[in-house]
């Protein structure tokens, strides 16, 4: 204790200032990114929930206050109900489809099979490719005489093709798996480097007392790994609620009809499309409760901590 | 982790699915690949055969519909902009944050974690209307600015937990030495939080050179990113597949670079303080 009051002492009486101007010199450190943000981040947030409550048809338009009236229209909205229940199909089969084989596939990575090192730059790949490249590169894959269904064609299936994009029972799933395909590789070199952590001595004590690579995974691999999991399925979780509807955008614009309308894309539309300012962000308000309701139930099914 | 003997069930099971998933990525990227030399009724025949005349027609006409090696520029530029932006304001940020011991340093630490639950694409209309109002729609500064604030809560975590790593006699040293706070800054925190530093640039990189919806209604019809050019080579009506081909080959040619160089800084990235938040 004294040998501290030494060392620190001198400098608060050399620079006194230090001590003095800390509150001062706090906030000028802080405070131009804090306004910025502010700026930026928490006053467009807080604008979403004022501009909902709002008649508004048109940047150049007037508006005027309506109170609740765009919620009591979301649920008159046959529209809203069929992208509430798409976005629900699609984040309930992305999700899970994603996640857990990532999980299985950096599970087996993790023992360094032949090639791991290759398997891990290909896998990463769809990550590297920004949301328009994978739209693209997969409306030359669902194209009517695309490599699908040239595939099916070639193998017998001729019965199991599709017009994928137009054909409204089939657009959502085309949507759903470019997020599928995209996600299991960059989840699974995260888990992969995760896993890496693992302490070889835990596996080798579960092996001694006769346990397989299955028991492994499931008792030991998979708990120590939930709370990163955890993380993913909220980022995943986010991505196909919001980012995903890029794809809806540059592919199906929630069509035909409204088979592949999701709640993101929905309200692109109705904010830039249509043009329904005051509407498209009730709907915003429903998708930012659903996220943070989604990221709650995540956390709350996958908050163990374990230390290793 | 040391290898151990892995049953047979196991890894047949492991290279099916891991295999299988492979397959679905090389069989479509080299089909981009192929199509790039091919016009649009051979690709349509022969949509995997390798290329009859290696023709490059393809990827000149891309260049010319769609500019895109200025658009390649354009996002250099903005990417350069938003890292200077992001880094210059969030150092000092962190290092207030992560140093200085005040009842308020952990609130306003709360509120920039509490930025991680704001989805910026739920906010696109009122960044808009924020932009409007402001006079600056159709600035690129205006983007560059978002872009480097809305990642704010990201590099301010990453950075200030390397500096609280860096031991305080460090700091009490120097500035026993006589050292300022600038000094101390630029003397032992720059040279220590280094690793931090690139793994936000290489994370903010990626993000800005990915980016699509933000640019797409905040940039005036002029100024495009090259993800804004690359979908104009998909015309209404005709579709020529292999102009949009060379177009996504000649789009990741940069990010494809940049992942193979630094694949292990930007996993580290993304599992450390990249996705804990």
């Amino acid at each position: 204790m004294a040998q501290i009051n030494l060392t620190t002492r001198p400098v608060m009486t050399t620079k006194s200032t230090f001590r003095i101007n800390k509150r001062i010199l706090f906030w000028l450190l802080i405070g131009p990114a804090l306004v910025l943000f502010a700026i930026l981040m928490l006053y467009p947030l807080g604008n979403m929930f004022y501009v909902s409550m709002l008649d508004w048809r048109g940047l150049l338009r007037p508006s005027t206050f309506s109170g609740l009236e765009n919620y009591q229209r979301l649920l008159e909205q046959d529209d809203f109900s069929v992208a509430v229940r798409n976005t629900f199909i699609h984040i309930g089969i992305a999700l899970p489809m994603t996640i857990y084989p990532a999980f299985f596939i950096a599970f087996w990575l993790s023992f360094r099979p032949r090639g791991h090192r290759l398997l891990r730059i290909i896998f990463f790949s769809p990550a590297m490719i920004a949301p328009p490249g994978k739209a693209l590169i997969f409306l030359g894959l669902y194209f009517p005489d695309g490599i699908i269904n040239q595939m099916l064609t070639s193998v017998g299936l001729q019965n199991l093709t599709h017009v994928w994009l137009a054909d409204p029972s089939t657009s959502l799933g085309a949507i759903i798996a470019i997020d599928v395909w995209g996600g299991i590789g960059f989840y699974a070199v995260l888990f992969y480097a995760m896993l890496s952590n693992i302490p070889a001595e835990l596996y080798e004590a579960a092996r001694i007392d006769g346990a397989n690579e299955w028991t492994i995974m499931r008792k030991i691999a998979y708990p120590l790994l939930l709370d990163f999991v955890g993380v993913a399925l909220m980022l995943h979780f986010m991505w196909l609620l919001l980012g995903s509807s890029q794809n809806v955008l540059l592919l199906t614009q929630g069509g035909p009809g409204n088979s592949s309308l999701t709640l993101g894309y929905y309200l692109y539309e109705q904010a830039f499309e249509v043009k329904r300012l005051g509407y498209s962000q009730a709907i915003g308000v429903v998708i930012f409760a659903i996220g943070i309701i989604g990221m709650f139930l995540i956390r709350r099914t996958t908050n163990r901590v374990y230390e290793f | 982790m040391k290898l151990t003997q892995t049953s047979r069930t196991f890894n047949t099971v492991g290279y099916g699915v891991a295999l299988l998933y492979a397959l679905t990525i090389i069989v479509p990227i080299s089909f981009i690949v192929l199509s790039a030399f091919k016009d649009h009724s051979d690709i349509l025949a022969n949509p995997l055969s390798l290329p009859t005349n290696l023709s490059i027609d393809n990827f000149f006409e891309a260049q010319e519909r769609a500019n895109l090696l200025t658009a390649m520029l354009n996002t250099a530029s903005v990417i350069i902009g938003a890292e200077v932006f992001n880094l210059v304001f969030c150092y000092v940020a962190a290092y207030g944050i992560a140093r200085i011991k005040l009842a308020e340093s952990r609130l306003v630490e709360a509120v920039f974690s509490a930025g991680f639950l704001i989805p910026a694409f739920a906010i696109i209309l009122p960044v808009f209307l924020l932009a409007a109002n402001l006079g600056v729609l159709y600035e690129p500064g205006y983007l560059i600015a978002f872009y480097a604030v809305s990642r704010f809560p990201l590099t301010i975590v990453i950075l200030a937990s390397a500096m609280r790593q860096i031991p305080q006699d460090f700091e009490d040293s120097a500035v026993i030495d006589g050292a300022n706070r600038l000094q101390v800054i630029q003397h032992v925190f720059l040279p220590l939080t280094r690793s931090a530093v690139a793994t936000v640039i290489i994370l903010n990189f990626l993000y800005v050179w990915n980016e699509y919806l933000f640019a797409l209604i905040l940039l005036p019809g002029d100024f495009k990113t090259i993800q804004l050019a690359v979908p104009l080579l998909r015309a209404e009506r005709s579709v020529d597949y292999g102009l949009i081909s060379a177009g996504i080959v000649i789009s990741l040619i940069p990010i494809y670079i940049i992942f193979i160089i630094f694949q292990e800084s930007i996993v580290k990235g993304l599992t450390s303080g990249g996705l804990k938040g």
